[in-house]
């Protein structure tokens, strides 16, 4: 029964990297930028979901008024901070990003207050019986259904819309995509817009599940997420998925049985050097 | 259909072709000619709109296309097979076909699409495989059948032939002269000079960004000093 419980946490732990890791896939496939600053749009997802939450009582309005403002903001990310540098090499925008993200705790901090945000009565607290004996709470079984759910509507968005073929045809070649008439710059707000809703998504859940968004909240996502892009083969979108449920389930696993040796988060970098030992390229890419 | 009067190009302070002026007429090849670096792809990257015109005109059936995207281009009329077949590796060769019509009307990408596929059956028995698992041959004929999902006016070819096997050389050659019995124009840049002048109506031979020879492929073909100059090109 331990073992089923720990692989439903290391689940919902996993969707929510997921949610998080595939905006930062996105956008290093398009422009080989490391957006370090991804993880405060995830913050500021929190923020919004609890702030209207609570002012609203709805949080169904919440989470499409995150997904929204968030994605909109990403898109201004992209515009204000990295569209001016996508001429100098890689490493100036992802000092830009890292600047960009050190201010966004500041100005959480001193528009949110240092102490953080809950909800005034956090939805979705009961639970159920899978079988008997193990409980799953609400809000995470939410966080896994809407991670299938987003992740089947990107997959199918991607496959099967002619949008989202074009797209997939601009991270590979986007000279030849611009050939064809593909608006690249729409591209880029698209893949900005979409990223960044899903890290809101993801602030959203989180705040669920701990009942409090704080200005630092995106800290430790930041470099997990970076960790995670890198185990599943950087740019690769099934690399990231993989490794992020990989890595949910360990940290679920090996808190109980190595905890005492190494915590959460060593755990999480201990498991990315092991793999990059062995393939250098990632779980899933190419080298 | 095709009129450019005076065009120069070029990428940033470099200029790469200087006050081209040549038209296509429908159902007519032209040929571009020369050696490495004389502005032939720049020429019909010009056309398309990705790289730079710095002067001059460029009309379709006497619309000035100069200033406008690459989308308006399209829809003009205008498609290219690029230099070094570039399919989206990724994507299926179905999917590289939709990116062909990405600014076409449905109803057009989708019998364009299917006339690809008459035109290339073995695109059709491998429409689900990715692009980047093809032979050569069978991505040239996708690259070929991705300018022509848009059904284009001016199919515009750049290095048709290169590494290729002669006999998909011919396939591909073929289905150009069947588009140019359809009424299709085209102009092409080939490094095998012998191969431009046997399918070309209208050969020009560039050198260094200038145009310095225009005439017929036949006029080409019995100007003996040109043709042996120009053989030694290729």
């Amino acid at each position: 029964m331990l073992y089923l419980e720990l692989l439903f946490q290391g689940i919902v732990q996993g969707s929510i990297y997921a949610l998080i890791a595939l905006g930062l896939t996105l956008v290093y496939g398009l422009l080989r930028i490391l957006h370090v600053a991804h993880a405060a749009l995830f913050t500021l997802g929190g923020y919004v979901g609890v702030i209207v939450t609570n002012a609203t009582g709805s949080f169904t309005l919440a989470m499409v008024v995150a997904m929204i403002t968030v994605g909109l903001i990403g898109v201004l990310t992209y515009k204000l901070a990295y569209e001016p540098l996508l001429d100098k090499p890689p490493f100036i925008a992802l000092i830009a990003s890292i600047a960009l993200f050190i201010a966004a705790e500041e100005v959480f901090r001193i528009v949110f207050g240092p102490y953080g945000l809950s909800y005034a009565q956090p939805p979705l607290q009961g639970g159920f019986e899978i079988i008997n004996g193990f409980f799953l709470k609400y809000a995470e079984a939410l966080v896994i259904c809407i991670s299938v759910v987003m992740l089947l509507l990107l997959g199918w968005f991607s496959a099967y819309t002619r949008l989202g073929v074009s797209w997939r045809a601009t991270v590979t070649d986007p000279d030849m995509a611009r050939a064809f008439g593909v608006n690249i710059q729409n591209v880029r707000y698209l893949n900005f817009f979409v990223g960044s809703a899903l890290a809101a998504v993801a602030g959203v859940l989180v705040a669920l599940l701990n009942n409090l968004v704080e200005p630092t909240m995106g800290s430790v996502a930041s470099y997990k997420a970076l960790a995670i892009i890198v185990l599943g083969g950087l740019g690769s979108i099934r690399g990231t998925l993989i490794a992020s449920m990989a890595l949910g389930v360990i940290e679920s696993f090996g808190t109980i049985y190595i905890g005492h040796l190494l915590d959460r988060d060593a755990l999480a970098f201990g498991f990315l050097i092991i793999v990059l030992m062995v393939r250098p390229q990632g779980l899933l890419g190419s080298k | 259909m095709l009129k450019v009067d005076n065009l120069s190009a070029g990428y940033g302070d470099i200029i790469a072709i200087r006050d081209l002026s040549f038209s296509v007429e429908a159902g007519q090849i032209l040929a571009f000619i020369g050696a490495n670096g004389a502005g032939k792809s720049s020429t019909l990257m010009c056309l398309m709109g990705l790289v730079e015109q710095k002067s001059g005109s460029i009309l379709i059936n006497g619309q000035d296309i100069s200033t406008t995207t690459v989308e308006a281009r399209i829809t003009n009329g205008l498609a290219i097979v690029p230099e070094g077949r570039r399919v989206f590796p990724d994507l299926n060769v179905h999917e590289n076909l939709i990116v062909g019509g990405h600014v076409t009307e449905a109803s057009i990408m989708k019998s364009g699409i299917d006339y690809v596929y008459t035109v290339f059956p073995r695109l059709a028995e491998r429409r689900g495989q990715s692009a980047g698992s093809l032979s050569g041959g069978e991505q040239q004929m996708l690259a070929l059948g991705r300018a022509l999902v848009s059904q284009p006016k001016l199919l515009i070819v750049d290095e048709l032939s290169l590494g290729l096997m002669p006999k998909v050389v011919d396939e591909c050659y073929a289905v150009l002269e069947t588009l140019k019995q359809n009424g299709i124009g085209i102009i092409l840049v080939e490094q095998n000079t012998e191969r431009a002048l046997s399918v070309a109506d209208e050969i020009r031979v560039l050198e260094a960004g200038n145009l310095v020879w225009s005439g017929t492929a036949l006029d080409a073909k019995n100007n003996t000093a040109l043709t042996q100059s120009l053989m030694g090109l290729s």
